[in-house]
């Protein structure tokens, strides 16, 4: 491909190993990896978590802290051997010649700091500005990443800017002394699909504007192949396929490729179990305690769970004189912050709704008041007629026959509670299961989530991101319930672990015939899912359908332009 | 915010009123202040006599109410061992307290906060060992010990430092202060290192804990990233994180120290309030003791408001945002 005579590349990196040296051992997290890099190209590195794709640009940038350590190989810069170099001339490099952006604007911004303020340090890194100069090149720095009002920006703190504009400052930094080689790290898996693809779009033009070179890390193929023209494929710390994006998506070599794409659930057929998703357990779930709901019918009832007319208003609760000068007419109460707008929507039982929204589109108030957690403002929420909350001044829910399984099982498990005493806890308290009965009864629950049932005395630590995530379902089932509200339950996972999960969920489903409502902001993890979508909007549903008929002919303004930011693989031209 | 203010005020008020009630209840518990201010063969007209004058035959509650009362013109009684107003007593003391407090916080924390900042930025160095040894013998070898120690060394072996007393004063807005004359420094300097040490102790893990936190966050790897000198770094973007916590503990320390300086003022025969309050309860002077105690609730209330206010300019994100 480059045929133009360029002797030197801009970033030649031969087999680069950084190795941490743990008291478990030394983890070589990038075991002998090379590749090189031309001026202007644009380079994906692709792989799951503790593939050492971070590893990797932070070995480059030269920010390996101990215990990590360089141990050998070469990354030439220009021709310049950069490993080994004292610590003020790499420092020199950094944010001068190679930038860096890391994955969430929130963290990497220094939040008691001005915009302006945090410019104006990189600015004077490199080079001396007056605070005049500087804080006219803050502002065109701003206005180069597309951030309107640079000129009453550059004095705003980073919380008040939305998560994208706080990614775009952070670019802004990066850029800042024109760099030859951005890195960015996920810089836009902390973001919602319509400011990923904006950020998308701008980053190429500005990568085609100045000519720089970009390394773009992520674990997603669809946005590595959307702005990339050549992919690395990393797993434990090398690199297993390199090539043309098109050539390795569509035409992968290596086994791993294959399973990481066999994963995605875009790329199989809704409804049905993903091909790399892990052998299907064989054990099956405890029977059901008898007489657990008298009313349990055959055929689906289309009253079956009604969400009616629910609003939740969230306010912040006034102080003491606040109060008084409310009741005396004096001021008046906080506006607040309506996170769901008077929604309604049937679940017929056994269905599985998804319910897609961008963050603080409310979808999760909504599903915690359809889960009974936190009471709404006004209208009901009924399972089979009988209302999931109690009334009252504190309302209280008052079923066990819907149940919750949350994003992050790490916060949602008690970290000093073994796994099996975590399963056993709600199930035992409400009589479904005897104090007595209860290791048998968390043994056929592990086992029928796909664990080792003699991980019962384990602790949440001790297990994976995914394995974790598989406890988590296993308590939430063990209460036996009819409906399941999963709030992003994949969306911190590996995409081989998600597929996992997936499948786990289809299989329990039908096993359970279990009513489902999935919360997520990923379409096609929902659409691969859910017999019905609900798009969620400031609070609002603003369409509802079959998955099949949103997916394909969105009616909905806002649902077209969710859909349309979805970056899609390519894929393979027809033979 | 003036809203905000007007309420923390309000609150205030209340606080110190059921203070003032506690206070009062609990002085009365200690004991009859009569027994130690007459001696036993006085004759039982001048004893019932001197009861009713002190307005000691009242009941608790109308004994209270006509407290309070003068407290309101400002008024909060006469010491029955020194015979002049308690106000005038105490504020005469308070200075010295005051200086020796001061010394001795802010000597923590300029030693302490840059201690504890390198020990959290180097913690595998020789030095950063030393200095969190040196924190725990702070920690926890007790203040009276300390105290005596340095006296034994400075005082009787080397006489470098004199042992106790203010020294030569020398005199500020009408007040007598030791830290303005040479003599008065040197007696100074004893016992506000040992009223420091333990604070010194505390600052320096403090901002160890908070800097070691910072160091591995993203934010100090973007600055570094972006190519920001290892100083400017620890300059510019450590030492403004890891302040909320650390103004917190240095108002607290602040108060408490400032009210409950007595362990030190006593080793070092120091005349401040600590002396006075420790005086007055072994002869049950009740006026002294109220007024005492309730000046020490309003230092902690004001030494609270304006540590939040301090919040408020140091972390952006608690003021309202802009619309």
């Amino acid at each position: 491909m480059s045929g133009s005579a360029e002797a030197v590349p801009l970033l030649e990196v031969r087999d680069l190993a950084t190795h941490f040296h743990t008291r478990a051992g030394v983890v070589k997290a990038v075991d002998g990896v090379s590749f090189s890099l031309r001026r202007g190209e644009v380079m994906g590195l692709v792989g799951e978590s503790g593939s050492g794709k971070s590893i990797t640009g932070f070995s480059i940038i030269g920010l390996i802290d101990p215990p990590g350590k360089i141990e050998s190989g070469s990354i030439r810069l220009e021709g310049r051997e950069l490993i080994g170099l004292p610590s003020r001339e790499l420092r020199a490099i950094r944010g001068k010649v190679i930038s860096m952006v890391f994955q969430d604007p929130l963290m990497t911004l220094n939040p008691v700091l001005t915009i302006g303020a945090q410019i104006l340090l990189a600015l004077e890194a490199h080079e001396k500005v007056s605070a005049e100069a500087g804080r006219k090149r803050a502002i065109a720095a701003l206005a180069q990443v597309r951030i309107p009002e640079p000129e009453a920006k550059v004095d705003f703190y980073p919380h008040q800017f939305s998560g994208g504009m706080r990614q775009r400052v952070a670019i802004a930094i990066a850029l800042l002394h024109r760099p030859k080689l951005i890195i960015c790290d996920e810089p836009t898996t902390a973001l919602d699909v319509s400011i990923q693809a904006e950020i998308l779009a701008e980053m190429k033009e500005l990568v085609a504007e100045l000519g720089m070179a970009l390394i773009w890390i992520s674990h997603d193929l669809a946005t590595v192949a959307s702005i990339t023209s050549r992919v690395c494929v990393m797993r434990h710390g090398k690199i297993v396929e390199t090539g043309p994006v098109l050539d390795v998506l569509t035409r992968p070599q290596h086994p791993y490729t294959q399973s990481l794409l066999d994963s995605l659930p875009s790329r199989a057929k809704p409804g049905t179990f993903l091909a790399r998703g892990g052998g299907v357990p064989d054990a099956s779930p405890p029977a059901r305690r008898s007489g657990a709901s008298p009313s349990r019918g055959s055929k689906a009832d289309a009253s079956y769970f009604v969400i009616q007319d629910v609003s939740k208003l969230f306010q912040t609760p006034p102080g003491i004189l606040r109060l008084l000068g409310q009741k005396l007419g004096l001021s008046q109460p906080s506006r607040g912050v309506q996170a769901v707008d008077s929604v309604s929507l049937t679940v017929p039982r056994g269905e599985a709704l998804g319910l897609v929204g961008e963050s603080g589109s409310g979808k999760s108030t909504l599903g915690r008041m359809a889960a009974g957690i936190y009471a709404p403002n006004s209208g009901t929420v009924r399972l089979e007629g009988e209302p999931v909350m109690g009334g009252g001044a504190r309302p209280h829910k008052n079923t066990t026959r819907i149940q919750t399984i949350f994003q992050d099982p790490f916060a949602s498990l008690n970290p000093r509670m073994s796994i099996g005493d975590s399963i056993a806890e709600g199930p035992i308290a409400h009589r479904i299961v005897s104090r007595a009965g209860a290791a048998e009864y968390v043994r056929q629950w592990l086992a029928a989530v796909g664990l080792d049932p003699t991980f019962a005395s384990r602790y949440p630590h001790q297990f994976s991101g995914g394995q974790r995530q598989r406890v988590a379902i296993a308590r939430a089932l063990a209460m036996q319930p009819d409906v399941v509200v999963c709030d992003e339950p994949v969306a911190s996972l590996d995409v081989s672990i998600q597929a996992q999960i997936i499948n786990l969920l289809m299989r329990l489903r039908t096993e359970l015939n279990l009513t489902l409502i999935f919360i997520s902001h990923d379409l096609s993890v929902v659409r691969h899912l859910c017999d019905r979508v609900a798009i969620m909007y400031r609070g609002k549903i603003v369409e509802e359908g079959p998955a099949g008929q949103i997916y394909d002919n969105p009616r909905h303004e806002y649902t077209r332009r969710l859909l349309a930011a979805v970056p899609v693989l390519p894929t393979a031209p027809p033979a | 915010m003036l809203g905000h203010i007007l309420g923390r005020i309000v609150q205030a008020l209340l606080v110190m009123l059921v203070m003032s009630a506690l206070v009062f209840v609990g002085v009365y518990a200690i004991g009859n202040p009569i027994d130690v201010l007459i001696g036993p063969d006085v004759s039982q007209e001048m004893r019932l006599e001197t009861i009713a004058r002190y307005g000691l035959d009242r009941p608790l509650w109308e004994q209270y109410f006509t407290f309070l009362g003068r407290v309101l013109h400002g008024d909060f009684g006469r010491s029955f061992v020194f015979g002049m107003p308690v106000l005038e007593l105490i504020l005469s003391r308070l200075p010295a307290t005051l200086e020796l407090t001061l010394a001795a916080v802010f000597g923590a924390a300029l030693i302490g906060v840059p201690a504890g900042i390198y020990a959290g930025y180097k913690p595998d160095s020789l030095l950063a060992k030393i200095i969190m040894a040196i924190s725990i013998l702070g920690f926890s070898v007790p203040t009276f010990w300390i105290g005596l120690v340095l006296i034994i060394t400075f005082a009787v072996e080397l006489q470098w430092l004199p042992a106790g007393g203010r020294g030569e004063t020398a005199s500020l807005f009408g007040v007598e202060w030791s830290f303005l004359t040479l003599n008065g420094l040197s007696h100074l300097l004893l016992p506000a290192l040992n009223l420091a040490f333990f604070k010194l102790a505390l600052m320096t893990r403090l901002a160890r804990a908070g800097t070691r936190e910072v160091m591995l966050t993203d934010t100090v790897k973007f600055a570094r990233a972006a190519g920001l000198s290892e100083w400017t770094v620890l300059r510019r973007h450590v030492m403004r994180l890891i302040a909320i916590p650390i103004v917190t503990v240095f108002g607290l320390e602040f108060a408490s120290t400032l009210a409950f300086a007595v362990v030190t003022e006593t080793i070092f025969s120091w005349p401040g309030i600590g002396k006075l309050i420790i005086d007055s309860i072994t002869s049950l002077d009740r006026p002294v003791m109220v007024a005492y105690l309730m000046l020490v609730a309003f230092v902690f209330i004001t030494i609270n408001f304006l540590v939040d206010l301090t919040y408020v300019a140091l972390d952006p994100r608690l003021r309202k945002a802009r619309a």
